[in-house]
């Protein structure tokens, strides 16, 4: 360094400063790729050979894995699961946080505490809210104690539901159980999200639908809306991605083998499945690859329904 | 993801919200208003409300528990005194195991981050934003499909026994895209004259990092510091791969979970929320403290962990 500083050699200052940048990003570099490129290849490796957990690769099977998946029954109920609770979630928790955002987001005292609050769920870990939601929901927890309190037994009567209905143990309501539960903890991530995007709308924009005399509903739907189009793509994205992934909540509350009767059986919990209950490690290896063609194929769709692509 | 990151963790803070409710005459606004509050204050309650009630039934015995007193009737120590002398692993250790792996992981996300943030903001080498694209595609590599091989590799190393076993979660999460993603955006918001100074000065890359940027720095690492420590002592999916086999290596998530589905705590419902509420306090208090760097931090980088 002091002979650069004497000398100025900005070539050997250039080769410093190259040098200094690979050091610095030596060790991320090397684990990223390892561990991150190099696991993606390796998964496809795996996936073509018959495997021994002591011997590692045994005989080459090509493509038999990926037929066996086509097949197989239980991997079917796990995309079914899988695809139903995002194709409901991912909606229903973007409604909610565009409608808090949108009212956050107006001249309100204590804008601060509210976004602090909504977003307080998400800070508690998955297997603590969990736990807390099955105690919430159980036969005789507090969700059934309200509803009769409230006299509302009837109308859930109407539905098919007793007094003591185990939300997350009944195989008919347990994903719909996980599903409201993960719209509480994430809505108000979502209103972030939604947030960050509602301040790059011009305020122009809000005064010329106000000097054309538009009502608030009006503006919201003609103007706030389709100028979030960056925002519910990048929310849509992540929420797709997110969702497709659901394994925490299923696991916690179901098991590794998604109980009750393959209720939360996803994806990614049969994938975990094979690995360690039916110790088919090549099995679960394809299942990881075909996880991820399914995730690359929802973004892209996403993308092409989102039009424009987004900044970054 | 790029361009709400700069705005929002700019050295200037927090952006001011904006206020974006259209003038519809005085009385139709005064209305408008007093609905959002009571949405607003409301949808505020649902989201306390369940952990209160988790506080206060950790203080209920079994049969009050199923009831809806809010006023534990008898109010007992009774679960936390459960929780504490019966658990296999005990509480401390446990705790001691999470407090273990989030802080590795927080300080390794601190210094690796740090460096190569500052590099791919400001260093220049050839090949650098070819390798920073490379940082970014991690992200779209889910977990799960690493899961088998990051399994394979680490039991072929003998590292999945043990006290080993520590070892493949921490290096999973030693470093992550999003650390070095939000570092970079960070530095590239300070001033290049104030390391050009430095540089003059005679300092080398290392001490103008060092002594210069790095404090200056202090509002990006306090988001990474924080964010980090919440996702990893949350964190699930590596956990459970690596450390459901031995007791002795649950994490306070693991022993909620696998506790609860061994039959553990029966269906004795007031120690299991006690467990909850130990589980959460840390990152409870966390949130009281630097709620902004949470909120912001989310908003800004809109990644998970």
């Amino acid at each position: 360094m002091t002979a650069s500083r004497l000398l100025p050699a900005r070539k050997a200052g250039a080769r410093n400063e190259a040098l200094a940048g690979y050091l610095f990003i030596l060790v991320p570099m090397i684990m990223f790729l390892v561990l991150n490129i190099g696991m993606v290849l390796y998964a496809l490796y795996m996936s073509v050979w018959k495997w021994s957990v002591l011997k590692g690769p045994i005989s080459f099977i090509g493509a038999r894995n990926y037929q066996n998946i086509l097949s197989d029954e239980k991997f079917w109920v796990a995309v079914r699961n899988t695809l139903y609770y995002t194709a409901i979630w991912v909606p229903l928790t973007m409604a909610v946080g565009l409608f808090l955002a949108v009212i956050v987001n107006q001249k309100i005292r204590g804008q601060t505490f509210f976004r602090g609050a909504f977003y307080f769920p998400a800070i508690a870990s998955s297997a603590a809210i969990t736990v807390l939601w099955i105690f919430l929901v159980s036969p005789s927890g507090v969700f059934n104690e309200i509803r009769g309190a409230l006299g509302l037994n009837p109308l859930f009567q109407l539905l098919g539901y007793g007094p003591n209905q185990d939300w997350m143990g009944d195989y008919h309501t347990a994903l719909n159980s996980v599903i409201i539960l993960n719209a509480w903890t994430t809505s108000g991530t979502f209103m972030l999200f939604y947030l960050a995007s509602l301040q790059s709308i011009s305020h122009e924009v809000y005064e010329a639908a106000a000097i054309d005399g538009a009502s608030a509903w009006q503006t919201f739907w003609k103007v706030t809306f389709p100028l979030l189009r960056p925002g519910h793509f990048f929310v849509a994205t992540v929420g797709v991605i997110g969702g497709l992934q659901l394994f925490d909540q299923a696991f916690i509350g179901g098991g590794p083998n998604g109980e009750p009767n393959n209720a939360l059986l996803t994806i990614v919990l049969y994938l975990y499945n094979a690995l360690f209950i039916q110790i088919n490690f090549s099995y679960a290896a394809s299942m990881g690859i075909v996880l991820f063609v399914i995730i690359f194929g929802a973004t892209l769709i996403q993308r092409q329904l989102f039009g424009r692509t987004p900044a970054w | 993801m790029v361009s709400s990151q700069t705005d929002a963790m700019g050295p200037a803070g927090p952006v001011a919200v904006a206020a974006s409710a259209s003038p519809v005459g005085e009385r139709g606004g005064r209305w408008r208003r007093r609905v959002a509050y009571v949405i607003l204050i409301g949808y505020a309650l649902l989201m306390f409300l369940p952990f209160a009630w988790t506080l206060i039934t950790s203080f209920k015995t079994l049969p009050d528990s199923t009831q809806l007193t809010i006023i534990p009737q008898p109010f007992t120590l009774e679960p936390w005194r459960f929780v504490f002398a019966n658990l296999t692993p005990p509480i401390p250790v446990m705790f001691g195991n999470s407090l273990l792996i989030a802080g590795v992981v927080t300080v390794t996300n601190l210094a690796l981050g740090s460096l190569a943030g500052y590099a791919f903001a400001r260093l220049r080498f050839p090949g650098r934003e070819v390798l920073f694209l490379v940082v970014l595609a991690t992200l779209m590599i889910p977990d799960q499909l690493r899961l088998p091989p990051v399994y394979v590799l680490f039991s072929s190393l003998g590292l999945t026994k043990g006290v080993a076993a520590y070892i493949p979660v921490i290096v999973i999460s030693a470093i992550s895209a999003s650390s070095i993603f939000l570092l970079r955006q960070y530095f590239l918001t300070i001033p290049r004259d104030i390391e050009e100074a430095a540089r003059i000065d005679g300092a080398g890359f290392f001490t103008t990092f060092w002594r210069v940027m790095l404090p200056l720095a202090t509002p990006a690492l306090s988001a990474v510091t924080i964010l980090q420590f919440q996702g990893t002592w949350n964190s699930f999916f590596w956990p459970v791969v690596f450390l459901s086999a031995d007791p002795s290596h649950w994490t306070l998530p693991l022993g909620l979970t696998l506790f609860r589905q061994s039959g553990g705590f029966g269906s004795n419902w007031p120690p299991l929320m006690a467990t909850v509420v130990i589980a959460t306090l840390p990152i409870l208090l966390l949130y009281l403290f630097f709620q902004r760097y949470f909120v912001e931090g989310i908003a800004a980088s809109g990644v998970k962990g």
